[in-house]
C-alpha cells in the first residue's frame, strides 16, 4: 500500500497505539487490496456494550487508551445501559461498573460520549461524497445511502484505528465503482410505517451482501433509516439507492441487471416470519435509537392510549434532554426513556421475556442477542393490543 | 519446502503446527486466560495455542475475536503465527493487536499438526523444513458437463492404480499452463482443447511430500481420447461423482478449485 510521509512517521516514530492503529489498518487494507489510505472527515466506533465485548473488549481498550487519541470527530455505539438509570433498571452493579469503565477509556480517547447508533442526528451529517469511517450497520447504510458520504462497513477497531490515524483504506464503498447496485428490486406497495422495516428484512434476505437499486416507492429521511437498519441486519447490506430519492440513484447504472419484486404477500410473511411472540411483557423502542421527532410522536400516542405494559423508549442523550414534555408524558404513563443504549444491545433479558417493537433491526436481532420473543407491529397498534 | 502465501501482519515465527480443518472462532474456540483449545471442532482439544503455528481455513463467529486474540497475546498464550486459507479481518486485527505474524491463501489441508513450519508475516511465505515440496499440474478436461478422469497405471512413480485427472510434474521455471497443456497432449492426444480457468494452488500430502497442485480447466470438443503408457482406464464423470472413485488425495479440492473458485 502506498503510505504518505506522515502516515510513514505514524507507523515509524508514533506513539505504541498510533504504530498498532496502522498496523491495523495496514492489515485491513491488505485484505481488500487497498492502493492506499484516504483521509476521513468523521469515524463512529462499535465495540461499546459490555454485553457485547465483555472482558476481553474492556481489557483491550483501557490498555490502548493509556496512549492513543482520535486525530478527526470521533462518535461511538450505544453502551450496555443507561449510565444515569442503570440501578432504576436492576443492572447488577459489576455489569454498571465495567460499562463505565468501557465509556472512560473511549472519553480518554478523545471520543465525544454520544452512545448513539445515529451519529447523523446528534450533528454528525459527512456531506455529499465526503470519506468517513464508520462502524455501526444501520448508521453505515444511512452514510451511504441518504447522505452520499462514502464509508465501508468498519470493524469496530478498524474504526478506531482510522480514528486515530485519520484514514482508513481505499476500497469498496469510498470508490465509485464499489457504489453502483448489483441488482433491482421493484417494491409493489405504497408503504408507510413498519413496512419500511418490513421492505428492509425482505430485500436483505434477497440481496445478501449485495447492493440493491429500489423503485417503486418514496420515503421520508425517517422512513429509510428503518428502511437501512433492517437491510443492514438480515442482509450484508451497506448501501442501498432508491430511485429518484437517493442523492446518487442518478448517476450509477442499472442498465443489464437483474430485477425482484417485493410484494404485499412478502412483507406479510416477514412481519409473520419476525413476530414469534404472543404476550408482550414490555414494549421498546429504538434500534435504531428514536430522533426528536419520533420521542414526540411516541409521546402523543401513549398519551392518547396509555398502555398497561411499560414502554421504554431508546434514543441518544443529545436527544432525551431536549425533549423534556415528551419525556415527561412517557414516564407519567410508567415507561421510561433511557440514553447512551439501545434496544438489543442493552440488559434486557434478566427481566423481560417477549418485547413488542415496531422496529425491524429488533425484530431481528432480539430473538439471538437476547434470546427474546418478539411481536413485531406497529406502534400504534401494539398500543391498541396492550392498552 | 516453501511454500508462497500473502503477507497479513509482518513479523516471523517458527513452530510446531497445529492444524484445524473447520473454520475458528476464538470466541468460544480457546479459553482466554490459558490458550487452551476448547470443543472438539480442531480435533485438537485441551492443546494449547502458545508457541504453535496455528492453521485454519478461515476465522468465523463473533467480532469479539479480535479482543480474544489481543488477551491471548498479552499473556503470551497466543500462537506463534498464524496461517489461514482466507484470512478475515476479525482474526486479521486481533492478530495485529496481538503482535501475531500472519499469512494467507495457503491451502492448510496440506499441513499436518506436529509439522515444523516458519511463517515470514513479511515476505508472506511458509517454509516447512521437513517436508518435500513437487509442484504439479492437474488439468481438469470438460466435454458437456463432464470431466474426465484416467486410471494411473502401474508404472507411474506415484499413486498407482488410483484416479486422477490428467497432471505432470512442472519442471525448472516452465509456465504451469504451457505443462498443462503438454501433458494433455501426451496423455490424451486431445489437441483442441480450449483453456478456460486455472486456480489457486491445492496442497495434496502423502507422506513427507506435499505435492503443490497447480489446477486448470480445458473445455474439449471431443470426447475421443487415446491412452498412453501413464493410465489404464478412463471415465468421463460429473463432477458430484467423483466420491465414487478411489482418487490421488484432493482430487475433489481441485475440481472445484477450477469449477467453483469461491469455494
Amino acid at each position: 500500500m502506498r503510505l504518505t510521509r506522515a502516515q510513514r512517521h505514524l507507523l515509524n516514530e508514533g506513539t505504541e497505539s498510533q504504530r498498532n492503529a496502522m498496523q491495523i489498518l495496514l492489515a485491513v487494507g491488505r485484505l481488500a487490496d487497498a492502493p492506499r489510505l484516504v483521509p476521513i472527515t468523521s469515524a463512529h466506533v462499535s465495540g461499546v456494550s459490555y454485553k457485547l465485548i465483555g472482558d476481553p473488549g474492556l481489557e483491550f481498550l483501557e490498555d490502548f487508551a493509556r496512549d492513543a487519541r482520535v486525530s478527526v470527530p470521533t462518535t461511538v455505539n450505544p453502551l450496555g445501559t443507561d449510565l444515569a438509570q442503570w440501578q432504576a433498571l436492576g443492572v447488577p452493579s459489576t455489569f454498571a461498573e465495567k460499562q463505565g469503565r468501557i465509556a472512560s477509556a473511549y472519553e480518554a480517547m478523545g471520543v465525544r460520549r454520544s452512545f448513539s447508533c445515529t451519529p447523523y442526528l446528534i450533528g454528525v451529517r459527512p456531506a455529499f461524497g465526503e470519506h468517513v469511517a464508520w462502524a455501526e450497520s444501520s448508521a453505515v447504510v444511512f452514510a451511504n445511502s441518504v447522505l452520499g458520504a462514502r464509508t465501508n462497513r468498519e470493524g469496530g477497531p478498524a474504526a478506531l484505528a482510522a480514528a486515530v490515524v485519520g484514514a482508513t483504506p481505499e476500497y469498496g464503498l469510498h470508490t465509485d465503482v464499489g457504489r453502483e447496485p448489483t441488482g433491482i428490486v421493484k417494491v409493489g406497495v405504497k408503504p408507510k410505517g413498519i413496512d419500511y422495516s418490513l421492505i428492509g428484512l425482505v430485500a436483505g434476505e434477497r440481496v445478501g451482501d449485495g447492493l440493491p437499486f429500489f423503485r417503486g416507492f418514496r420515503g421520508t429521511e425517517g422512513d429509510l433509516k428503518w428502511l437501512g437498519a433492517a437491510l443492514a441486519s438480515s442482509g450484508a447490506c451497506s448501501m442501498f439507492h432508491l430511485e429518484s430519492v437517493t442523492p446518487e440513484a442518478r448517476r450509477v447504472s442499472v442498465r443489464g441487471l437483474k430485477s425482484i419484486t417485493i410484494t404485499d404477500e412478502d412483507l406479510a410473511a416477514a412481519k409473520r416470519e419476525h413476530s414469534d411472540g404472543t404476550e408482550a411483557e414490555i414494549i421498546g423502542l429504538g434500534s435504531p435509537q428514536l430522533s426528536s421527532d419520533e420521542l414526540r410522536e411516541v409521546a402523543g400516542l401513549i398519551d392518547r392510549t396509555p398502555p398497561r405494559i411499560p414502554v421504554w423508549a431508546f434514543t441518544s442523550r443529545v436527544v432525551r434532554d431536549a425533549n423534556p414534555d415528551a419525556v415527561g408524558i412517557i414516564e407519567r404513563h410508567g415507561g421510561r426513556v433511557l440514553a447512551d443504549t439501545c434496544l438489543e444491545v442493552t440488559l434486557l433479558e434478566h427481566r423481560f421475556g417477549t418485547v413488542a417493537t415496531p422496529s425491524g433491526k429488533g425484530a431481528y436481532y432480539l430473538p439471538s442477542l437476547s434470546r427474546q420473543k418478539v411481536v413485531f407491529d406497529e406502534l400504534k397498534t401494539l398500543l391498541e393490543r396492550y392498552a | 519446502m516453501r511454500i508462497r502465501a500473502r503477507g497479513i501482519v509482518p513479523g516471523r515465527a517458527s513452530g510446531r503446527a497445529l492444524v484445524s480443518a473447520a473454520p475458528f472462532s476464538f470466541v468460544g474456540g480457546v479459553d482466554p486466560a490459558t490458550g487452551s483449545i476448547l470443543g472438539g471442532a480442531t480435533g485438537g482439544t485441551g492443546e494449547r495455542l502458545d508457541g504453535r503455528i496455528f492453521a485454519f481455513p478461515t476465522g468465523k463467529g463473533s467480532t469479539v475475536g479480535s479482543y480474544v486474540l489481543y488477551g491471548l497475546g498479552k499473556r503470551s498464550h497466543g500462537p506463534a503465527a498464524i496461517v489461514n486459507r482466507r484470512a478475515d479481518a476479525v482474526v486479521a486485527v486481533g492478530a495485529t493487536l496481538a503482535g501475531i505474524p500472519m499469512v494467507d491463501r495457503v491451502d492448510v489441508e496440506g499441513l499436518r499438526s506436529g509439522d515444523r513450519v516458519v511463517v515470514d508475516g513479511d515476505r508472506g511465505t511458509v517454509e516447512l523444513p521437513g517436508i518435500r515440496g513437487r509442484r504439479v499440474v492437474t488439468a481438469i478436461l470438460r466435454n458437456r458437463g463432464r470431466i474426465l478422469i484416467v486410471r494411473r497405471s502401474e508404472k507411474v512413480g506415484s499413486f498407482r492404480g488410483k484416479w486422477s485427472a490428467i497432471s505432470g510434474h512442472i519442471e525448472g521455471r516452465e509456465d504451469p499452463k504451457h505443462r498443462a497443456i503438454v501433458e494433455v497432449r501426451e496423455e490424451t492426444g486431445l489437441r483442441a482443447i480450449t483453456f478456460r480457468a486455472s486456480g489457486n494452488p491445492v496442497l495434496a500430502r502423502d507422506g513427507t511430500t506435499i505435492y503443490v497442485v497447480h489446477p486448470f480447466l480445458f473445455d474439449t470438443p471431443d470426447r475421443r481420447v487415446r491412452l498412453d503408457w501413464e493410465n489404464i482406464e478412463m471415465r468421463w464423470v460429473r463432477p458430484e461423482e467423483l466420491d465414487r472413485f478411489e482418487t490421488v488425495p484432493r482430487l475433489v479440492a481441485v475440481v472445484a478449485a477450477v469449477l467453483s473458485p469461491s469455494a
